[in-house]
């Protein structure tokens, strides 16, 4: 039974589902090992994606894959303590397949997602946890797990934001609070017929909802609605080093979105199915660490894949790529028998012919741009308070818009802050 | 020495009360969704005991469960462990079966698997908590029984049972082959190994169905069922805290047996 795999891919969430998927499609003895009791078990994001990557690995697989609904409207609101400023798109396209976005509940989308790769030939280990990498002097050469030792030719990290086996094989240095966004969701359950009637929804559409503004009381960060088909994916995401330093839990900010009147009144009623915590890389193309070495590959979270530019924070859709790049890298590497550092040198290669580093790159300023505290409170409120004014009707005599934007402009910010964050944004994004 | 051990998927007793709801009408426990059932604990103890007489004296170890939704799961964890082969016994027929009709499905299928010397079970399910099962299957095969054992050895060509008892054990001396239900003294089972894992989840689990089982249909599912719950509840508690105030302790303590008086306690 004990046996030398062709490669063993760490982790069994987009990433490593994708890798294993693709290496057991071409024929490599192809082991999954994922830590939690099924695939999907340990794995969080916001529960939507976006994009063609999954498309282009199984079409039409909304037909069979676990899907919530598709995403056929983007609303975006700015809130502050009681008004909000909402802006929404649609499209006709966005309700035809192939679909721009779904939202999705992990636990059945990864399970679906490993039962992929396991038709098509991978081995999936469940419960067990990779505790060490095996070397074989300088080079990978597998890893230990369940109190095994389990060799390989090629080891692939999937193993997420914490990747241990990233530091283990001494690629990247310590992770910083500041690279760090943490995420934290609940899923509340609330009736079909009353969900829809919310959100305005028929049959399987969804709506993705992100919010900015005071709730996180100045933190970097934002929060978001999905749709599911009985239950809302509600969540807030805020830079962590702001949350230590200002000594504030990312639960709290939570409760505040939450409690926001416009928020509550989408939830009332709910109940709470599931909670769930992540951290997410978000400083972009700096923190990504050596993404190869003699044996071993990293890709997905664990190479910090992921973009954020304020209005998305997108992983998902980066860790499908990669994990197609890294079995890319391994195959061509398989053929020519040597899976040395020089053979796996193709893999950065790839990822820069795709769109995974071409984004990062395109926006590694965005992260930077993103800390501006202006964006949180100043504007939101900024723009609501004009609303208000334009809106309100208290019979005085009516003022031009200019007049009541430079009224609503004092003591928050000044013409030379706005022209210098305009300045930054077509830098950033 | 060959074993098999009977399994029972449950839903994991971790799962806080509030957690479950009960439909009246049915008179079934709904779990809440999303947690994964888990292999009963008491009956994952018989695993590890019968690892350890395998590890003793070799054999070969056969998991049996019932599972009408045909998941592995369960049985792939017996398998991770060390256990040799499992099989699942799945069919619409044994839907709504009581202990009984459980029994009878099982006591097919031990005897389908032949050759054995011990069938272990746990000594009851977490879940409803009977502890019926093992012994109705000695019945029904008109085999020894111990039950609630500790240790299993071999002494003599016949099995050495200890069965824990309340402040103590007993010895028991039982030829072969013999049914015992297995007691959480046991102590804790082992962790599936990383090969054991991944040789668990490379097996096909064969599922056998009511017709290869040679089951009497009159005894299986829920047309053979014996008994009928009569009601199945959440019981109300209801909790109240009054502090009956006195200027001195002796005026406070007659205020409270007055009051204890009136409310009936006493």
């Amino acid at each position: 039974m004990k046996q030398r795999f062709d490669a063993i891919v760490v982790g069994a969430g987009p990433a490593g589902c994708t890798c294993g998927y693709s290496l057991a499609k071409a024929g490599l003895e192809t082991l999954i090992v994922e830590r939690g009791k099924f695939a999907g078990a340990k794995n969080m994001w916001g529960g939507a994606f976006y994009g063609p990557t999954l498309f282009q690995l199984f079409p039409r697989f909304w037909e069979e894959a676990p899907i919530e609904r598709y995403i056929h409207r983007h609303r975006f609101s700015l809130l502050t303590q009681d008004s909000s400023l909402s802006a929404e798109f649609t499209t006709k396209k966005f309700g035809e397949p192939p679909y721009n976005g779904f939202s999705v509940l992990r636990a059945k989308f990864d399970h679906w997602f490993a039962s992929k790769a396991e038709q098509a030939g991978a081995i999936i280990a469940t419960g067990l946890q990779a505790e060490d990498l095996l070397w074989d002097r300088n080079t990978v050469a597998g890893i230990k797990a369940g109190g095994d030792e389990l060799p390989a030719s090629v080891v692939i990290a999937c193993d997420g934001v914490n990747s241990d086996l990233t530091d283990k094989a001494g690629l990247r240095g310590k992770l910083l609070p500041r690279d760090i966004k943490q995420g934290v969701k609940e899923v509340i359950q609330i009736p079909r017929h009353l969900l829809e009637q919310r959100f305005n929804l028929s049959g399987e559409e969804g709506i993705a909802w992100e919010f900015i503004g005071s709730f996180t009381r100045g933190i970097p960060g934002g929060a978001f609605i999905y749709t599911n088909k009985e239950s809302l994916s509600v969540g807030i995401v805020a830079q962590l080093s702001a949350l230590c330093e200002k000594k504030i839990g990312a639960n709290d900010l939570l409760e505040n979105f939450k409690q926001h009147p416009s928020v509550a009144a989408l939830l009332a009623g709910g109940n709470l199915v599931e909670y769930s915590a992540h951290l997410i890389p978000t400083s972009g193309k700096a923190m990504i660490p050596t993404l190869y070495s003699d044996g071993f590959l990293v890709a997905g979270d664990a190479a910090s894949f992921v973009l954020a530019t304020g209005l998305t924070l997108e992983g998902a859709n980066f860790a499908i790529a990669s994990g197609t790049a890294a079995a890319e890298a391994v195959i061509r590497a398989k053929q020519k028998r040597d899976f040395s550092r020089k053979s796996l040198s193709c893999y950065p290669e790839l990822l820069k012919q795709s769109f995974v580093l071409k984004d990062l790159k395109t926006f590694k300023k965005a992260s930077l741009f993103l800390e501006n505290s202006r964006i949180y409170s100043q504007y939101p409120e900024l723009a609501c308070d004009l609303a208000n004014k334009i809106f309100t009707n208290d019979g005085k005599p009516k003022k031009k818009i200019w007049k009541l934007l430079k009224n609503s402009m004092k003591d928050r910010v000044a013409f030379s802050e706005i022209l210098r964050d305009l300045i930054q944004i077509k830098r950033a994004l | 020495m060959d074993i098999i051990v009977c399994v029972k998927k449950i839903p994991d007793p971790e799962i806080p009360p509030a957690k479950f709801k009960l439909d009246m009408e049915s008179k079934r426990v709904i779990p809440p969704e999303g947690i994964p059932p888990v292999i009963n604990p008491y009956d994952e103890q018989a695993v590890e005991l019968a690892l350890r007489l395998k590890d003793k004296y070799g054999g070969k170890i056969t998991v049996l469960t019932i599972d009408n939704d045909a998941d592995t799961s369960i049985v792939k964890h017996a398998l991770a462990m060390g256990a040799d082969e499992g099989i699942v016994l799945a069919d619409k027929a044994f839907e709504g079966s009581d202990s009984f009709s459980t029994s009878h499905i099982l006591s097919q299928a031990i005897q389908k698997v032949g050759n054995f010397d011990l069938v272990l079970c746990g000594r009851q399910a977490a879940d409803w908590d009977e502890g019926l099962v093992g012994a109705i299957i000695a019945e029904n095969l008109s085999l020894p029984l111990v039950t609630l054992a500790e240790a299993v050895d071999v002494v003599d060509g016949k099995l050495k049972v200890k069965r824990v008892t309340l402040d103590g054990y007993q010895i028991f001396a039982v030829p072969t082959p013999a049914v015992a239900t297995v007691s959480n003294e046991v102590g804790q089972p082992r962790l599936p190994s990383g090969w054991g894992i991944i040789s668990a989840s490379r097996k096909q689990i064969p599922i056998w169905k009511a017709g290869d089982l040679d089951a009497d249909p009159s005894q299986i599912g829920a047309k053979a069922v014996r008994r009928r719950l009569v009601k199945l509840f959440i019981p109300v508690r209801e909790k109240k805290c009054e502090i009956i105030e006195g200027e001195t302790t002796a005026e406070a303590s007659v205020k409270l047996a007055e009051r204890l008086r009136k409310a009936g306690v006493i």
